[in-house]
């Protein structure tokens, strides 16, 4: 019994160890073509993420945020 | 009409349950499963709303989420394009957990709550605006809410009318208050989203002056303030955004070393740096406030997000601002954002008229005599029992008086990161020994954090130089006041290094025996002035049901506890295992 137990759990970190690594591999490879390829285009045309800098020019930094009523279908998009 | 929302995935997870617009029971999870800001799914929190009302999940008319995931994955996506290839540890760290529950939390809430019904979202600022507004005595009021960051913003401000909110302005990630707090904090060697309280406790000791301490000057060339209060970080200066890590090496260069490592001892450059933060963050909050006034017209202020909970500038807003009243909820922060959800759900997504003001903070888990006479004989612990209340404020009083340490466990476990005269270890404030002794004896805290006062409401202002009327929120010891100077060597157990004391004031409507006992103390002692410290060691929270008080004591020197009717002195019962010393994190 104490054996199949043992067997048990040491097949379960055998596992979990296989997940991470092929999360890890996935995760790569997301990151480098997904993550990348878009980064280095947008970089090219310009395009900003984050506002990033500081400005001495403008007079605020407060931008629209305009909520005023939520709707009740509005409340069940996630986004 | 039931209402449940919950808040988790980032820190502070919370559930708070509404019926016919009043909130009936809220709780946040770190309490049942004794983890420090637990993040997970509120499970235990859920259940314990739902079981306070004797009801089931079937009952609930609609459920609520505290943010909208999709629009925090948008901005955390964004924030790895934009900083490609440098945030490549972060994405690996945290991807895994957004694919397994942060974007399936219909999922989770279907399966662990086994609810069919309708889940609505709202954005994290809005259900911090509603947190304070909705729940606040104020018909009329201007909002601020700062907090670390919700989905994008990480600052609003507007105005609540009614059961309507209209948050007007906002400043997106990643420049923020309140991760510029976290930013010092970590570079102090202190826990990020847990010990900001401790740098604002440690700046006091400092260099308050604005001309004199040079870390003020430094730390401003990292932050373009407008001013309107609107401000922008010089982004070189800061990791938060695409690492773990929050300060940059540059700002360790301006700041003169490396981030100080953890249980360091504070010198006077870190207590400088620590005040020239808490300055900072003041200009920046009175700025945003001033403008706020001139933008709504309007004399009351609520605020919400973990900024408010800054108790030492919340202190000082009255005196300088054009506002006149002040309210903030007792879970200003993450945690409190669960009731905002459902009363923004219930007063206006649906539009209902609010019929409820937040008078107290105890609405979590509360234990009946019966409840706790079975624990005690269950398990064997010896106790006595108070003939009547009176008879125990006075014995309780006369042990304080004589400097014993006692556990507090009365009513419903507070709502919020404070201990409120539910869940207290109370101590005498006018032994001037009794800082040390508390510290030795259960808290192990460090060495400058101060401990803080309890008041009643009619005798605040003959103690602390307090706004007059004394505003609400000291009642969720939200407001920092300095201790008139006669007073200073009366109580130097709660007067902190520049005189000032985090004072709680306590109305007898709120609690009657907390209250009475106060001013039984004061007939003894002359001062009717009680230390109110959170009944829990350092690294744990606050506790929560009679087992982890009986715990608490066990493993710590508090000599006995008052629950409900009973009494349980420490040295009467077989000593535990549990050495306080062992859990005794930051």
């Amino acid at each position: 019994m104490r054996f199949f137990k043992g067997f048990k759990e040491g097949m379960t970190c055998f596992g979990d160890l296989i997940a991470i690594i092929v999360n890890t591999v996935l995760l790569f490879i997301a990151y480098f073509i997904g993550v990348g390829i878009t980064s280095i285009v947008a970089k090219i045309v310009g395009k900003n993420f984050l506002e990033m800098k500081t400005s001495a020019k403008v007079k605020t930094y407060w931008s629209d945020l305009n909520i005023k009523k939520r709707s009740l279908e509005e409340c069940y998009r996630q986004f | 009409m039931y209402m449940l929302s919950v808040s988790c995935y980032y820190h502070d997870s919370s559930a708070a349950l509404l019926k016919d617009g009043v909130i009936v029971a809220a709780a946040e999870e770190e309490r049942f499963t004794r983890k420090k800001h637990d993040t997970s799914f509120p499970i235990n929190a859920a259940k314990y709303c739902l079981e306070s009302q004797n009801i089931t999940i079937n009952e609930i008319d609609y459920m609520g989420f505290y943010e909208k995931p999709l629009l925090k994955f948008e901005r955390m996506l964004s924030q790895h394009l934009q900083m490609f290839p440098f945030s490549l540890k972060t994405f690996l760290s945290s991807m895994p957990s957004w694919i397994n529950e942060k974007l399936r939390v219909l999922r989770a809430i279907r399966k662990k709550l086994k609810y069919k019904g309708d889940v609505l979202f709202i954005e994290h600022h809005l259900a911090h605006a509603a947190s304070t507004f909705l729940v606040s005595p104020f018909e009329k009021a201007a909002i601020l809410t700062v907090d670390g960051v919700g989905e994008w913003t990480t600052t609003t401000y507007g105005l609540g009318e009614g059961n309507k909110i209209n948050l007007m302005k906002e400043i997106k990630f990643p420049h923020s208050l309140g991760l510029l707090y976290s930013t010092i904090t970590a570079y102090l060697g202190f826990s990020v989203n847990n010990s900001e309280y401790k740098v604002m406790g440690l700046a006091p000791y400092g260099d308050m002056n604005r001309k004199t301490n040079s870390y003020y000057k430094k730390l401003r060339r990292v932050i373009d303030i407008k001013e309107d209060g609107s401000y922008r970080f010089d982004l070189s200066y800061f990791k938060f955004h695409y690492a773990d890590r929050m300060p940059s090496k540059k700002m360790c260069v301006l700041l003169g070393g490396p981030i100080v490592k953890r249980d360091s001892e504070m010198t006077m450059k870190h207590k400088n740096i620590a005040a020239s933060l808490q300055l900072v963050t003041e200009e920046i909050l009175f700025k945003i406030l001033h403008h706020l006034h001139k933008v709504t017209n309007c004399d009351n202020l609520v605020m919400a997000g973990g900024v408010a909970l800054n108790s030492v500038a919340n202190g000082k807003i009255l005196r300088n601002t054009p506002f006149k009243k002040i309210w903030i909820q007792p879970n200003a922060s993450d945690g409190g954002t669960s009731i905002g959800t459902t009363s923004y759900i219930y007063n206006s997504v649906l539009g209902h008229k609010r019929n409820y003001a937040l008078k107290d903070a105890y609405l979590g888990p509360s234990f009946s005599t019966k409840e706790i006479k079975t624990f005690l004989v269950k398990n064997k612990i010896k106790y006595s029992e108070f003939k009547s209340e009176s008879d125990m404020i006075k014995k309780v009083a006369k042990l304080i008086y004589d400097n014993h340490v006692v556990g507090w466990f009365m009513k419903g476990m507070e709502w919020g990161p404070r201990a409120l005269g539910a869940r207290s270890i109370l101590a005498n404030p006018c032994n001037p020994k009794a800082k040390e002794l508390l510290n030795s004896k259960v808290k192990h805290r460090e060495k400058f954090r101060p401990f803080a006062p309890v008041v009643c409401d009619d005798d605040a202002l003959t103690y602390f130089d307090c706004d007059n009327p004394v505003p609400e929120p000291t009642d969720f010891m939200l407001m920092v006041y300095p201790v008139w100077k006669k007073w200073h060597k009366v109580i130097p157990s709660v007067t902190h290094v520049d005189g000032s004391g985090r004072l709680q004031t306590i109305r007898r409507h709120q609690n009657k025996a907390y209250y009475d006992l106060i001013k039984e103390f004061g007939k003894l002692s002359g001062t009717p002035i009680l230390i109110n410290t959170s009944f829990n060691i350092r690294g744990e929270p606050i506790v929560c049901t009679p087992f982890d008080a009986y715990k608490c004591m066990m493993g710590t020197g508090i000599d006995c506890i008052v629950m409900d009717k009973f009494m349980i002195w420490r040295k009467d019962n077989p000593q535990d295992i549990w050495d306080s010393e062992q859990y005794a994190k930051d």
